[in-house]
């Protein structure tokens, strides 16, 4: 008798949604033993098929159970596995049966279960758990299925609904900026001011789209002997090129896109001197990001024809509408995602019967 | 509708543009129905075929070009606007511009098609033979409406740059927004746009100048200061454009309205010819045609 015929499936997990930081640390599994883990789940009767998705988000067990599995064996494995009482496993924990789990997966490789809406990375990870199972034969005829209607329907949803549309990190909303002036942001030439978390998060996100050309410059106490460079070691860090403080005003001109990021205080940039370096390259634009507290680029600049001058506010803004209108599409690509998850269990039952 | 009628073809043309114009929207604004994926563009493509055998019909009526009355300049203009567009697309892939164009195409294609007069059948009079007696002239007038169609073009990318540099000043970015080309982009493509319009326009003036040296007599001076006054328009601003000393939300303005004002000089042209038409039919002076 085919194995098949009574499978069905099943999964164990801990997210984000029931479990906060803390608790997900104490259930997530570390590197090294994933496995022993996988060794000690085929070992758990009734479980025929089995793949572990284990994230910084969340940790899932999926299986594709006999009726003989029972739910509790899991749960025990678990948790003595991670050291962790039952009582705060169940606490912090979810488990899904049949078209639970093919209508859980789906949301889940769409992004619309993750933390940040519609981010694209989980995707990522599911395959690579998916493969990693694979690879250690743990993922079978049932499972294979699922998972692989799972990235149709999580290329599906990114298609066809918005729950993508618009970046919610900071140096990702900068570079759509670049991208809407300029077209490639490869081609962008960054000067950064500045070498603080802000400076690295927006040249870590110009150089993932492969901007060559970034450019620190900060200032430095260079007669200090204790005190950092930090604008040479973030420039090297990302191999871009420094370029010394008292002169980064005679150079703007040949830069498209400037980020101020310091703690100076004051006014470092002012109308004259955009003025100055615009009529250098005239019909080009140039992108402003004024991303200190108090302001260095003076608000005047953005009256000059082809300057777009935009501050923490403005980019805060725009993170949270594009944050907003994922979110709206979500109940939109939730249903959607319900009726595909349906109609794909009604043909894995259907198969199961006919066979 | 009869597919060897030239208007017939011409209203059906427009409908297909219109529709093209409506279902690229839609797209636009992710309507979650996948086989709008290639609608517009095919809306565009079958709606241009059309266009053109209506052209082609109305040539072979009138034994030429079809450049005699209103409805045809203004026929000819949006098929080089849809022309000119899909040259385009092959470089580029910009399906925002095609709704555009589309759009344009369809509103003021029907338009000329409704209202009355603009459709005189001048080449039903007993003593018509053809509509231009010089081919030059014929070669002149078509160049000429062609760069119409290229800075027809040049007025919607300038109406697109508007938009997004509304939106990048205004920090608000709609549906529409997020789907136009950044506006460095734009911006060339204005450029370019107005160049190959301006090659196309200066030839056109240089055909025409030469027939008008032999026979100044064909051309009336409303005729030819506009015709001057036009090109030197779109002349300056491109000498302007290449030394940088205007470009940006200027450069987009001024573009739009440049084009405002050489469909407005098309306007003047069919004054003349409407009052010959309400007298009698007759063919039309080959030299009215010209721009």
């Amino acid at each position: 008798m085919n194995k098949e015929i009574n499978q069905s499936l099943f999964l164990l997990g801990s997210s984000h949604q029931v479990a906060d930081l803390a608790a997900r640390e104490r259930i997530s599994l570390p590197p090294g033993s994933i496995d022993e883990f996988y060794n000690g789940l085929s070992q758990i009767e009734g479980l025929d098929e089995y793949l572990l998705l284990n994230t910084c988000n969340r940790t899932e067990i999926y299986g594709a159970v006999q009726k003989s599995f029972s739910f509790d064996s899991l749960g025990k494995y678990l948790s003595n596995f991670r050291k962790l009482e039952p009582e705060f496993l169940s606490q912090h924990s979810y488990q899904r049966n049949d078209h639970e789990v093919v209508d859980h997966l789906f949301k889940v490789t769409s992004g619309i279960d993750s933390q940040m809406v519609g981010e694209t990375e989980i995707l990522g990870q599911v395959k690579k758990a998916y493969e990693d199972a694979c690879q250690r034969k743990a993922a079978g005829k049932m499972l294979n299925r699922l998972f692989q209607k799972g990235f149709q329907a999580a290329k599906w949803a990114r298609t066809n609904t918005g729950i993508s549309r618009g970046q919610v990190n900071l140096g990702n909303v900068l570079c759509d900026l670049a991208r809407r002036i300029f077209g490639k942001v490869s081609n962008c030439r960054l000067l950064v001011l500045g070498a603080g978390e802000v400076a690295e998060s927006t040249i870590e996100a110009f150089k993932s789209r492969g901007s060559q050309a970034i450019t620190v410059s900060g200032r430095t106490f260079d007669w200090c002997p204790l005190c950092r460079n930090k604008p040479a070691e973030l420039a090297e860090k990302f191999d871009g090129f420094t370029l010394s403080f008292d002169r980064f005003k005679d150079s703007m001109h040949l830069f498209d896109v400037i980020l101020t990021s310091t703690a100076s205080g004051k006014s470092l940039i002012d109308y004259r001197d955009i003025q100055k370096s615009m009529q250098k390259r005239p019909a080009q634009p140039l992108f402003l990001i004024d991303a200190s507290v108090p302001r260095n680029i003076e608000e005047k600049v953005s009256q000059i024809e082809n300057v777009f001058l935009y501050n923490m506010d403005d980019v805060s803004t725009i993170a949270n509408e594009n944050l907003k209108s994922r979110i709206s599409e979500v109940d939109r690509c939730k249903g959607a995602l319900a009726r595909r998850a349906a109609k794909l269990w009604e043909q894995m039952t259907q198969a199961r019967e006919i066979s | 509708m009869n597919f060897n009628d030239a208007r017939d073809l011409m209203w059906i043309a427009g409908g297909l543009y219109g529709s093209a114009f409506i279902l690229g929207f839609l797209k636009t604004f992710r309507l979650n129905w996948s086989p709008l994926n290639e609608a517009p563009l095919a809306g565009i493509i079958i709606g241009f075929l059309l266009h053109t055998r209506a052209l082609y019909l109305r040539g072979l009526d009138i034994h030429g070009c079809p450049l005699g009355n209103t409805l045809e300049r203004i026929q000819f203009i949006l098929w080089s606007l849809i022309l000119t567009f899909l040259i385009l697309r092959l470089l580029w892939r910009l399906d925002l511009l095609g709704s555009f164009c589309a759009g344009l195409s369809f509103g003021a294609g029907w338009l000329t098609l409704t209202l009355p007069n603009t459709d005189p059948k001048y080449w039903l009079a007993t003593d018509y033979h053809k509509l231009f007696s010089d081919p030059w002239i014929e070669l002149h007038a078509s160049i000429a409406i062609f760069s119409y169609g290229v800075f027809s073009l040049l007025a919607i990318v300038s109406g697109m740059y508007l938009i997004q540099r509304k939106a990048l000043l205004s920090r608000k970015f709609d549906k529409l927004g997020s789907f136009l080309p950044p506006i460095n982009d734009l911006e060339i493509a204005c450029w370019r746009l107005l160049t190959v319009g301006v090659i196309f326009l200066t030839i056109s003036i240089l055909v025409g100048g030469m027939h008008w040296t032999r026979h100044p007599e064909f051309v009336t001076s409303i005729k030819l200061a506009v015709t001057i006054l036009l090109w030197l328009g779109y002349s300056v601003v491109f000498l302007l454009h290449l030394t940088h000393r205007i470009y940006g939300s200027k450069f987009a303005k001024i573009s739009i309205i440049l084009f405002l004002l050489a469909i407005g000089s098309l306007a003047l042209v069919n004054s003349k010819n409407r009052e010959n038409t309400k007298q009698e039919i007759k063919p039309v002076q080959s030299t009215d045609l010209s721009l």
